[in-house]
């Protein structure tokens, strides 16, 4: 009984986040330069429709379904969705029921979609310079769980923006071979 | 005695073993068990290019046409045929996207929350609100993009991607069919991309 | 005692007089969520507003060229309980200015701290004359 109480104080407690200030939020970080840099290439065209053509036909590649397209401002979204399960949350979750004496069920990750949205932006006046932006981030459900006798519903959600650089670069070597022409950095 | 303690022993392996099995058969719900399990789910957002390979030729196919506007026209048909809802249509990008839903399992009985369940649209980020759709009913969600992009002076590329039960769909049959569909409508045949 | 207190609880109540009526406190954070700004192209103002919402690690949910809508949201990271959704809307005063408003949304309630839609139009400026050449 202690055990459990000991448990389930321990896993509320790690739910006790820090408050973010809203304006914060609103704030560009020290990490934002290093970020834009990832998630951006230009190209020497005056063809962005070339380029949103193309880079839906990457995401398709990618394994993405293209769910938004606002072409007047060069805008994408393209999603996939696919399984989030876990072996190491299914141990963590089996470890948790067994000292927590049955008490604590934790909800493990069931479902996630990994989103891109894109953007291209012409940089000069002459449009003769097309920007493309890039940004991925996933979003996860999480199944039922149990603590004590507060039973969680399912739906719980999170978020993740990516940063691991190979997706991004992965990406625009691929519209660079589509649009044959070069991905410079920014 | 002896007979007493083999009980004892008896009844505690049978908890052990039923213990044992409360734990392994926990995590599999039949939905749950139904979904891919892995070590770490951030490998998805990579695509695997080996399978990739295999499948872009069965996904692909090259036409000797430049009537784009017909392309679309027959596609969105073809599509209409096979029950999708056409979602996103952008002529001058090449794109179109739908989704329709299957009864690839039998439903036990109808459950309320699905006519209630919009299925995506927005990436919606609330609080607390507990999206209940997702799960039960992913199962049946079948997705569709088609992209079409000239290639060189006189030629179309049409290629179309599916998502089911939470995987891209891999095997080349339901393209083959897709095409076969699409070819006989347009009056066209669609060459293999090498 | 107890059967007249079930009744209360099942009417429908009464519909507020001011249910769409704008609040004091919405007009005066109006003045803040506002901005004008000396640019002719709505568009590339527009996609302005999409830069910077990226920069700021927004995720854009909707983009409506013809209305001038942008909508984004993120959670509140590292707390993934609260979200935080944004509306922007750019609207064409004159040939010369356009006026950009931001509402921004923390749960359910409107912000109305000025320091936010100071650090959204100061992020703003940036992408906007990013392309200035």
């Amino acid at each position: 009984m202690r055990i459990g109480v000991c448990l389930t104080s321990l896993v509320l407690l790690t739910g006790c986040v820090t408050h973010t200030e809203p304006a914060e939020l609103f704030q560009l970080t020290a990490e934002t330069p290093k970020h834009r840099a990832m998630q951006t290439r230009f190209f020497e065209t005056p063809n962005e429709k070339e380029l949103l053509s193309a880079s839906a036909a990457v995401l398709q590649d990618l394994g993405f379904q293209v769910e938004e397209s606002v072409r007047e401002v060069g805008f994408l979204r393209a999603t996939k969705e696919r399984s989030a399960r876990e072996y190491g949350q299914y141990i963590q979750r089996a470890l948790f029921l067994v000292l927590s004496l049955g008490k604590l069920l934790n909800p493990v990750d069931l479902h996630q979609k990994i989103a891109a949205g894109l953007i291209t932006r012409p940089l000069n006046q002459a449009a003769t310079r097309q920007e493309v932006r890039i940004v991925f981030y996933r979003v996860v459900w999480k199944g039922d769980g149990q603590v004590d006798r507060q039973y969680i519903p399912p739906g719980q959600q999170y978020m993740e923006m990516i940063w691991d650089p190979e997706i991004y670069q992965q990406f625009f070597a691929k519209l660079s071979k589509a649009v044959f022409l070069e991905a410079h950095t920014i | 005695m002896a007979p007493l303690a083999l009980r004892h022993t008896a009844t505690h392996g049978a908890v052990g073993a039923a213990l044992l099995c409360a734990l392994l058969i926990q995590g599999c719900s039949p939905y749950e068990s139904r979904h891919q399990n892995q070590w770490n789910s951030r490998e998805q957002i990579w695509l695997s290019e080996s399978s990739q390979l295999k499948v872009r030729a069965a996904q692909t196919r090259v036409f000797d046409t430049t009537d784009r506007r017909r392309m679309f026209e027959t596609i969105i048909s073809t599509m209409q045929d096979l029950d999708f809802n056409v979602e996103l249509l952008d002529e001058e990008l090449g794109i179109i996207s739908g989704k329709k839903f299957i009864e690839a399992e039998q439903s036990q009985g109808t459950d309320p929350t699905y006519l209630l369940y919009r299925p995506d649209t927005l990436l919606l980020l609330t609080r607390n609100i507990h999206a209940w759709g997702p799960f039960q009913h992913r199962s049946n969600l079948v997705r569709f993009t088609a992209t079409i992009r000239i290639r060189g002076e006189s030629q179309l590329v049409v290629r179309a991607s599916a998502q089911f039960y939470l995987q891209a769909v891999e095997e080349p049959g339901p393209y083959q069919q897709f095409f076969r569909a699409l070819e006989q409508a347009l009056f066209l045949h669609g060459q293999s991309v090498e | 005692m107890v059967g007249s207190l079930l009744l209360y609880g099942c009417s429908t109540p009464e519909t507020p007089k001011d249910l769409l009526a704008p609040t004091d406190a919405q007009l005066k954070i109006r003045s803040m969520q506002t901005r004008t700004f000396d640019v002719t192209d709505r568009n590339a103002a527009i996609r302005g507003v999409i830069a910077s919402l990226q920069d700021l690690g927004f995720i854009i949910e909707r983009a409506n060229e013809p209305l001038g809508l942008v909508t984004a949201a993120r959670f509140a990271e590292p707390n993934y309980y609260d979200v935080i959704s944004v509306t922007v809307t750019v609207r064409q005063d004159t040939k010369n200015r356009l006026t950009i408003r931001a509402n921004a949304i923390y749960n359910n309630k409107p912000i109305d701290d000025p320091k936010v839609y100071q650090n959204f139009f100061a992020s703003l400026e940036r992408s906007l004359f990013l392309t200035k050449e």
